[in-house]
């Protein structure tokens, strides 16, 4: 498949004419409200919009597959139920390695054992443009996760080799060969080109550590292997306010709710799914009041064990913390970073 | 965005089937029955769906060898409370089944004490009929079954049932003594020592009953010396999806609703969130 | 099968909540076709004697409200508490942080204060003086909260009230966090059902829907320090809709 190269003006007429046809187009953002400084995913108006140099968005591209709220079932109130399945094509431009990676891993869980329509219908009519990082986020530490660069799930990925004069495109299915060919005016990548990207995604590897983990990921089971009593759980959980936002900005959090609703008319409705946070103080709770994870402590405990632990069972060993830093900035008593935890048993376990 | 069926079909959408028969067993507990096959094990559960009021997962009551299947249904909130509005004819919606049920091929042959509490015994009869059903591959049966209040009992005329059953032994009790009642009054370890004829290190034995009841069964179980590989418990969850996704069943790093229900005790050793 | 029968009553408030449920615009319409309004205020004078679901806006601040609303309580099979003012006692909790209300009623209403209509009490929250089946929170109401909780009770369920924090609809809207701009956001102790109204647009949550079940307030105190902010500016967020509702600081 092709690696080609555009300059700026190729690159955005690209942009303006994946904008023009007939798909929608979703890509990084300044965040308005937050007078520019803040990124989010959302639809694409013109190319001028789209900033590839943008640190981490707020929450997680994950969105399109898994939207905060989704219907699943429109039905009859106590008759027949429907299947609904979001069917729309989606471009989506500017997914950062780290979470390329958490949605190659979420493909791989909605998929495995009981295939999940509803999101796999999402994902494979979603063609993602992947890019290479420019500017660290405040607290990222891909680098650690062995998450700076990644090689499989989008379509086309794009390297920015300097202050957005020029990308380089790579693309890896047809899909994206395919759309790439649109760029009428792209030319190939010289050997120079590729060399230059190297040389980023190499930096990258090193350079996204804000925060440094002290052992492999590969390590991690291990040494949870033998942290479950360990103090740090109720150390850093006494200031928890359980409010789930080290759930609802991970981009490997995946778990949901369901709920059924009802039209005016009392006569039909829909059920939805909606995120959840094994941080909520209802997560495991059940009929008559019991509650298994009722301390703070234990729903803390198993978010770091479902990161570092739980999910790589399922995934192939994968760790599911994929180092993107949101819960860092997002927990307002400054609890939650995977790392600081981690670490915190390093000083006292051997994995 | 459209409602076709295009896609694959969803493991959230259940199929509607009818309720043939109903029955209230005590003020809480309302019987079902469904002629609708689903071809499940014993030991595995569905979920009902109610469109409009929700999910809950319902233990399957009865054995495969039996057409149909059979629930019992405790009202505890949305889901259930309809369901006990519910009459013969009146459709539900149903998932499944799912779960990994009872290891029947290890049970074969050997001597099975089932120990049951309250509603526990809802999921037990599935294995139980089975068993009646192909009594030969089977060898001597205990069940234990306690119930907190007389008037909370349930299938009694089935207790009486199986009591009458070469091999088969069952015992009851109360935990609150009550004037009709003439048979035991404690709770359900006091049954254990009560077995008659079976060695409960060589058996196997089968636990279901509410949360709090595990801890003491298996410490009367421990003095008696029965090795964890013996002891399989079936345990509840929150449970939302039933499939593995929905992350809510979830204690430590398995998911109740695709490697339980049931468990074997010694699988559970480095599951410190299980019991 | 007859329509549910629906009453309206209020007590000490400012009636934004009833304004709610008129804002519902077309989907009043459909409320009005699945109930029966018996009573709403005084635009219905005569006291129907039996109600499906009554609905109580407004706290309980005199003796004789008190008496009122236990018969209605007594006439209900179903009784929700609409607003901050009937969940928590909301803002008119404000003058129990007083302790002599004859000085707040002087202060207030100067020379007036003696009027026996006027006669003022500890304010308590519906719940404090009857038994409430559903909270429909907020200062005002949600509109769309409201009417889908109406709607489970119509079909025979109860209604999903959320007891987890505002912060968990404020990531789902991508919000920045109030706490980056050095704002004391009450949303991590905060009941959410509002869609994180006030972050979305760009102010603090004050915290008009009351606490979570169980909010970890002392932690609230500890990430002062982190924020270069001092316990008494915690207090002072606080005192607006939380005054003497449960825990304090
Ligand atoms: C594997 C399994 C088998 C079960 N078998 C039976 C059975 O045979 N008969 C029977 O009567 N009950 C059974 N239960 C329990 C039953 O699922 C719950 O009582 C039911 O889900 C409550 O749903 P509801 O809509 O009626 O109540 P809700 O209105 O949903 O909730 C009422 C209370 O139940 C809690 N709750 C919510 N979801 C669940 C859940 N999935 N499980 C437990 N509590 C929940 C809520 O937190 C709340 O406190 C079983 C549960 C499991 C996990
Ligand atoms: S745990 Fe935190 S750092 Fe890791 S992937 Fe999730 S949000 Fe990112
Ligand atoms: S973000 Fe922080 S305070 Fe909130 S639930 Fe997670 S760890 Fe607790
Ligand atoms: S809760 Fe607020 S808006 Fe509603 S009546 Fe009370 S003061 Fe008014
Ligand atoms: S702005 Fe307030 S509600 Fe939103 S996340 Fe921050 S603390 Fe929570
Ligand atoms: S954000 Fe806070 S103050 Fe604003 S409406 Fe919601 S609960 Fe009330
Ligand atoms: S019930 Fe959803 S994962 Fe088990």
């Amino acid at each position: 498949m092709s690696i080609k190269k555009l300059n700026k003006d190729v690159f955005k007429s690209f942009v303006d004419s994946m904008i023009a046809s007939d798909q929608s187009v979703v890509g990084v953002k300044e965040k308005v409200q937050a007078k520019g400084n803040k990124f989010a995913f959302g639809p694409l108006e013109n190319a001028d919009q789209l900033r590839l140099d943008y640190d981490v968005t707020l929450i997680p591209p994950k969105k399109y597959m898994l939207p905060q709220t989704e219907t699943l079932l429109t039905y009859e109130v106590k008759g027949e139920s429907k299947q609904h399945v979001d069917e729309q094509k989606l471009i989506l431009v500017g997914v950062h390695p780290y979470d390329m990676i958490a949605i190659n891993q979420m493909d791989e869980l909605f998929s495995q054992d009981e295939y999940d329509t509803h999101y796999m219908t999402r994902r494979n009519n979603i063609t993602v443009i992947a890019c290479d990082v420019v500017n660290a986020s405040e607290n990222i530490f891909a680098s650690s996760m062995e998450t700076a660069v990644v090689e499989k799930g989008f379509d086309i990925l794009l390297t920015d080799l300097g202050k957005g004069k020029e990308y380089v495109a790579e693309a890896i299915t047809e899909k994206g060969e395919a759309l790439l060919a649109t760029a009428v005016d792209a030319t190939d990548a010289d050997d120079k080109d590729i060399a230059k990207r190297s040389a980023i995604q190499e930096a990258n590897k090193k350079d996204l550590d804000k925060h440094t983990l002290n052992c492999k990921p590969s390590e991690l089971s291990s040494l949870l292997e033998q942290a479950y009593e360990h103090p740090v759980w109720e150390e850093k959980a006494k200031t928890c306010f359980s409010c789930g936002s080290c759930n609802t900005t991970c981009p490997t959090c995946y778990c949901f709710d369901v709920q059924d609703l009802v039209n005016w008319n009392l006569k039909d409705g829909q059920r939805e799914r909606s995120w959840d946070g094994c941080l909520l103080k209802d997560f495991a709770n059940v009929a008559g009041d019991h509650n298994f994870r009722k301390q703070k402590e234990s729903r803390f405990r198993h978010r770091l064990y479902r990161k570092g632990k739980y999910v790589p069972t399922k995934i192939g060993g994968q760790v599911a913390c994929v180092g993107c830093g949101r819960c860092v900035g997002a927990c307002v008593p400054d609890i939650a970073n995977p790392v600081a935890v981690y670490n915190r048993l390093l000083e006292d376990i051997k994995p | 965005m459209c409602d076709c069926n295009s896609t694959e079909k969803s493991i959230y959408l259940p199929e509607l089937a009818p309720i043939t028969k109903v029955a209230m067993m005590n003020e809480t507990e309302m019987y079902m029955h469904l002629d609708h096959d689903i071809g499940h094990k014993p030991g595995q559960f569905v979920e009902v769906s109610i469109a409009g009021i929700g999910e809950a997962p319902i233990s399957i009551s009865s054995s495969p060898t039996e057409a149909g299947f059979d629930m019992v249904i405790r009202k505890a909130g949305r889901v259930t409370d309809i369901m006990h509005q519910m009459q013969a004819g009146d459709k539900l919606g149903i998932r499944g089944p799912f779960g990994s049920g009872y290891p029947i091929d290890e049970m074969k042959g050997k001597d099975l004490v089932f120990v049951c509490g309250g509603i526990g015994l809802v999921p037990q009869r599935s294995m139980i009929n089975y068993i009646m059903d192909n009594r030969a591959d089977f060898g001597k049966i205990a069940i234990l079954q306690g119930t907190k209040e007389f008037a909370q009992r349930i299938y009694h005329d089935e207790l009486e049932r199986w009591a009458g059953v070469d091999g088969v032994q069952v015992l009851e009790t109360i935990d609150v003594a009550h004037d009709s009642w003439n048979g035991n009054v404690g709770v359900v370890t006091t049954l254990i020592d009560k077995i008659d004829g079976i060695d409960l290190t060589k058996a196997v034995n089968l636990i279901c009953g509410p949360p709090i009841m595990y801890k003491f069964v298996l410490m009367v179980l421990q003095e008696k010396e029965v090795s964890h590989e013996n002891i399989f418990v079936n345990l509840e969850r929150r449970m939302k999806c039933g499939v593995g996704k929905c992350g809510h069943c979830q204690m430590n790093g398995q998911y109740v609703c695709q490697s339980g229900p049931v468990y074997r005790y010694s699988d559970l050793a480095n599951i410190p969130e299980a019991i | 099968m007859s329509k549910p029968r629906v009453a309206i009553f209020d007590f000490a408030c400012c009636e934004g909540c009833q304004l709610q449920i008129v804002n519902l615009e077309e989907e009043i319409l459909d409320l009005i076709g699945a109930v029966d309004v018996v009573e709403w205020r005084e635009a219905m004078s005569e006291q129907s004697e039996e109600y499906d679901i009554a609905i109580i806006e407004g706290s309980i601040t005199r003796p004789e409200d008190e008496e009122r609303i236990k018969d209605i309580r007594s006439k209900a099979k179903v009784l929700i508490a609409i607003g901050a003012c009937a969940t928590t006692g909301g803002l008119n909790k404000l003058k129990n942080n007083f302790d002599d209300l004859e000085e707040v009623k002087k202060c207030v209403y100067s020379d007036a204060s003696t009027m026996p209509h006027l006669e003022t009490a500890m304010t308590k929250a519906v719940d404090e003086v009857v038994t409430v089946d559903y909270k429909v929170h907020g200062c005002p109401i949600e509109k769309a909260e409201f009417g889908s909780i109406i709607r489970s009770l119509l079909l025979g369920k109860a209604p999903e009230i959320p007891d987890y924090p505002v912060c968990v609809e404020c990531k789902k809207n991508e919000n920045v966090c109030r706490w980056e701009y050095g704002e004391i956001c009450l949303g991590p102790i905060i009941r959410a059902g509002c869609g994180a109204k006030c972050p979305t647009a760009s102010y603090r949550c004050f915290g008009c829907r009351g606490y979570v079940d169980d909010p970890n307030v002392n932690a609230a105190v500890d990430v002062m320090d982190k924020y270069g902010l001092t316990v008494d500016q915690l207090k002072s967020k606080m005192v607006l809709f939380g005054s003497k509702q449960g825990p304090t600081l």
